[in-house]
């Protein structure tokens, strides 16, 4: 076998090293801030400061920015030495480095701007999906491309959790990203209601699976050993953990619409799966700590391996309370509080943060070529961190906890304990500071952790030297030990055979025939991902019972169309959900439980996913236009004055915290969209929402119901001239939002063209909603 | 007996701890160790655990989260029903409210009430504000009488905007807020000007008709 000599190209892991440590810089202050603003809610300075608009920014600069680069730093080092291959392509590595950095900083002028699909964890707009699929495929290219020209015969188990990755989230972002484009940034989600939501927690949660688990099991199971210079626990173990998360993690997406409109056998898939996803995640823990075994002296004196443990600790316990919160009677409690909020980041600061952190501790002093900078400073580092992640999650069950506890507390006579909704969020408020305290604490640990790096990279040599490796090619046809090709002859007959097979099944001898075979075992991870989904997803799309109509749900009218996009641009869906249970406290506070049929014209859905205002799909109606008026101009003014004993009694009045709801005095000033109502209702139409006569004149007939409700603002002795301004079109759709079911079946046959505001339409309104 | 020596029976395969796999990938070395005894347990029983569960929730007889809250809400309509009767016996009229409206600590409940549901609309002291002033003397609906602003109170007028708030509070409670209104009533506290027809300062009729 002739040897050949390579260098691996560790230019590439430097850069996407920077990145990740400038991201989690980036990521962490966006974090901060908008913690910051639910405890003042005055820090919503302007439009594009708003909690609405940078939350989004927050967790797509987490997940993408931050865990993403964190993820191809581990993949570009750990791939070619895994493989004994430089990476197949050094431009490749450059267009997939700077395209990625690109789409980020795209991210972080649109979402602020408004710009936003309004689906969680997928708001970046269509033509930022378009350069994520294409910089995927580069990274596919380019990392399968170095599979292929290996010289290693067999793939690690790190590799199989890399492949996983690449695959399935290619398949998630397409699917759930399809739109259709009616501007050059607003997009509509080709699903609408039930079916939308679906494939949202499909995306969402196997987004958390693969994008936030495999690949930092990929990390763990080079990095660990590496660090703690141990051999891995279980090979077996790390065989059947692998096998059976890429099969049951696709499945449990549903477990995060437990209670909705969602059909009930969908949501008790997604709770079992989730249970039975237990076990295998803790697989990962298990052979990560357990690697760890004679290795602990050296846990307490190198803060690599610190970082590691409390890492795949904290895996473990999300991976515990997933499962947990998965079971419908504990989500009845926590969904919607902030409980999900304190879940994700035990995970996202625990899990992925301390493992990138844990994974560039190891690589500074390798990829700089001189030693780090200060062992000190990251004691430091992981010190602020553990307290900091304690600091923070900690305050935040106690709030999901209590909120939780407050929305469903009847009093003695059967009503309502706490009717008053904002009292539930003003009760958060000590817990809100403290958990600031905690994030600016791992906040500040991060910056320590910058700083030794930089140190570190200042440091560097002149010229970095380029070790040489040699290796033989791999021939084209293996000639090693084949694997026993049959079953050893059964030994003992007082086992039965079926458990001798089982046994040696189990075994996962065989295994190894499949590691050396890339493209098998690619598609066995693509059949088993989309198989898995298709189950789920092709019962929800055709049967038809899943979603029964109402016929008097209706499509909206094109200014509450342009209403429910200013409701999507804000970002509404971060605080308000629009999504009532058929749980009693919850039907008593907001009216009759949602059903699937009245959602069938939402693209894209917004249930929402977390409470910190009420829920609004039956906010319809509620309030007069100029209630909404003067809200949206000073929501603290209309905020009831509520006595909270023992709360804020010790600050004056004026100071006394009233909601947390921003002030949007913008939407009163600035001009409505007409002109561009008529793409957005032709691009409905294009989807199937039976818009009648409104393609012909949907500018007119948006005016002419803009004018209605801003005469109405006027005769209630509000203020004039905003009949062409976005609040009429916002308070348009809230005015409509859950009202149709309402509605007499028949009432309005009159106007079966729908959705036009004609007189007749806006008569029915009038006998809901009620104009004088 | 450390965790990872915890065996099932049928482990007899191997019983060797700690044997290397033969491979190694930069310098990784593995162990061949099977997985845990409690591991496979609870694996196999989350397995077991999920097929009982969707065959007794979703293909036999288990209740549904619908069903669970159809019997929830039954009960607590049975409760209602009874708190009905019970206060039926009690008649209220013009007198008990103006009783009501006379006693200060009735009075300074209602008002406390009065801050949290109503003052939104109504203003702080009653002058007005999305919804109109509550001391001028003026009316929009009902005449005034303590008998009317309770009507309305209850059952809103839910076209202009007044929710109604029978269902949100306890009946004594939403006497106190009528009670605290009535107290209101020809304090003419400047705000909003005035909507709907002047009535008596009491109001013009006892019967508390609305117009």
């Amino acid at each position: 076998m002739q040897t050949e000599t390579f260098t691996y190209d560790d230019d590439i892991v430097r850069k996407f090293a920077g990145a990740t440590m400038l991201w989690s810089v980036v990521a962490m202050l966006a974090g901060l801030f908008i913690a910051l603003e639910l405890a003042i809610p005055e820090l919503n300075l302007a439009p594009w400061l708003t909690f609405g608009r940078l939350r989004p920014l927050h967790t797509n600069a987490a997940i993408f920015a931050f865990a993403g680069n964190a993820i191809f730093t581990a993949v570009y080092h750990s791939s070619q030495r895994l493989l004994k291959a430089r990476m197949w392509n050094d431009t490749l590595g450059r267009v997939h480095f700077w395209g990625w950095q690109l789409i980020i900083v795209a991210a972080a002028v649109t979402l602020p701007l408004g710009y936003t699909q309004g689906k969680e964890y997928a708001e970046l707009e269509w033509p930022i999906d378009l350069a994520v699929v294409v910089v995927w495929v580069v990274f596919a290219l380019n990392f399968f491309g170095t599979v292929a020209k290996r010289r290693e015969r067999h793939l690690y188990v790190a590799i199989w959790f890399y492949i996983a990755t690449i695959v399935t989230v290619a398949i998630l972002y397409i699917f759930n990203n399809l739109v259709v484009p009616v501007a050059p940034l607003k997009s509509y989600s080709i699903y609408a209601g039930v079916q939308d939501a679906f494939m949202q927690w499909w995306y969402g949660h196997n987004a958390v699976a693969f994008f936030l688990t495999t690949p930092f099991l990929g990390l763990m199971y080079y990095y660990l050993p590496k660090a703690a210079e141990r051999p891995v626990f279980s090979y077996r173990l790390s065989i059947l953990h692998f096998w059976s998360i890429v099969f049951i993690y696709i499945w449990a997406g549903p477990h995060h619409l437990h209670y909705t409109a969602l059909p009930e056998w969908a949501s008790t898939l997604g709770m079992l799966f989730s249970l039975m996803l237990w076990m295998p995640s803790w697989g990962g823990m298990i052979n990560g700590l357990l690697t760890l075994r004679g290795a602990w002296n050296k846990v307490a004196s190198e803060p690599v391996l610190k970082f590691f443990v409390v890492g795949v600790t904290f895996y473990g316990m999300s991976t515990f309370e997933g499962p947990m919160l998965s079971i419908k009677s504990v989500n009845a409690l926590s969904h919607y509080t902030d409980w999900t909020i304190a879940h994700v980041h035990g995970g996202a600061l625990g899990w992925n943060g301390f493992m990138a952190f844990g994974m560039l501790y190891w690589l500074a002093p390798r990829l700089y070529q001189r030693p780090l900078h200060s062992k000190k400073l990251a004691e430091i580092h992981f010190w602020l961190g553990t307290l900091g992640i304690l600091f923070y999650i900690v305050p935040i069950y106690s709030a999901g906890v209590t909120q939780g506890l407050m929305w469903r507390a009847f009093d003695k006579t059967g009503y309502l304990a706490k009717p008053d909704f904002v009292e539930t969020v003003l009760r958060l408020m000590p817990m809100y500071w403290l958990r600031a305290v905690g994030g600016l604490m791992y906040l500040a640990g991060a910056c320590v952790g910058v700083f030794n790096m930089l140190m570190t990279w200042k440091a560097r040599p002149s010229r970095y030297a380029d070790e040489v490796h040699e290796a033989p090619a791999l021939a084209p046809e293996y000639s090693g030990e084949m694997p026993e090709p049959m079953m050893p002859a059964h030994p003992d007959h007082s086992v039965l055979p079926i458990f001798y097979k089982l046994r040696y099944f189990l075994r996962v001898e065989w295994h190894r025939v499949w590691e050396r075979r890339p493209l098998q075992f690619t598609i066995w991870v693509a059949v088993a991902v989309i198989v898995a989904s298709l189950f789920e997803i092709i019962p929800t799309f055709l049967i038809r019972s899943n979603v029964p109509t109402i016929k008097t749900v209706k499509p909206y009218t094109p200014l509450e169309l342009m209403g429910r996009d200013i409701y999507v641009a804000e970002g509404c869906y971060n605080c308000h959900s629009q999504m009532i249970r058929p749980i009693r406290a919850e039907t008593m506070r907001y009216g009759e439980y949602s059903k699937p049929g009245e959602f069938v014209y939402d693209h894209p859905f917004q249930w929402g996913s977390r409470r910190i205002g009420p829920d609004l799909q039956r906010v319809g109606g509620k309030y007069p236009d100029l209630w909404h008026v003067r809200h949206m101009e000073s929501p603290a003014g209309m905020a009831p004055t509520l006595v909270i004993p023992g709360y804020f009694e010790f600050l004056p009045d004026w100071l006394k915290p009233k909601t947390v709801m921003p002030a949007y005095p913008h939407l009163l000033t600035e001009p409505a969209d007409f002109a561009g109502v008529q793409a957005r209702v032709d691009g409905m139409a294009m989807l199937g929402v039976p818009y009648g006569d409104a393609l012909k004149d949907a500018e007119g007939l948006a005016r002419a119901q803009a004018k209605k409700i801003g005469a109405n603002i006027v005769a209630a002795k509000g203020p004039s001239g905003l009949e062409d301004k976005k609040i009429v079109a916002l308070i348009a759709y809230l005015q409509r939002l859950g009202t149709d079911i309402k509605k007499v079946p028949g009432a309005d046959d009159g106007v079966t063209s729908d959705a036009a505001p004609s007189d007749g339409a806006a008569a029915g309104v009038k006998a809901e909603v009620g104009r004088p | 007996m450390s965790i990872h020596s915890i065996r099932t029976k049928g482990e007899t395969m191997d019983r060797v701890e700690d044997r290397l796999k033969d491979h190694e990938y930069d310098g990784i070395k593995e162990y061949d160790n099977p997985t845990p005894g409690w591991w496979n347990l609870l694996f196999i029983a989350s397995f077991v655990f999920s097929v009982l569960y969707f065959v007794h929730y979703q293909l036999g007889h288990g209740t549904s989260v619908v069903d669970e809250y159809s019997a929830d809400l039954e009960e607590a309509t049975a409760v209602a029903a009874a708190r009905a009767l019970a206060s039926a016996s009690k008649e209220v009229t013009e007198e008990t409210l103006a009783t009501l409206a006379a006693a200060p600590d009735q009075v300074e409940k209602g008002k406390a009430k009065f801050l949290v549901v109503c003052a939104a609309c109504h203003g702080q002291r009653g002058e007005g504000l999305v919804g109109p002033n509550l001391t001028d003397g003026h009316w929009v609906h009902g005449d005034g009488s303590l008998m009317s602003i309770r009507k309305v109170v209850r059952e809103g007028v839910i076209a202009k905007g007044m929710a109604a708030w029978e269902s949100q509070m306890p009946p004594e409670e939403l006497l106190q807020v009528v009670a605290y209104v009535g107290t209101l009533r020809g304090t003419n506290v400047p705000g909003k000007p005035p909507e709907g027809e002047k009535a008596g300062p009491q109001g013009s009729s006892q019967d508390g008709n609305l117009r």
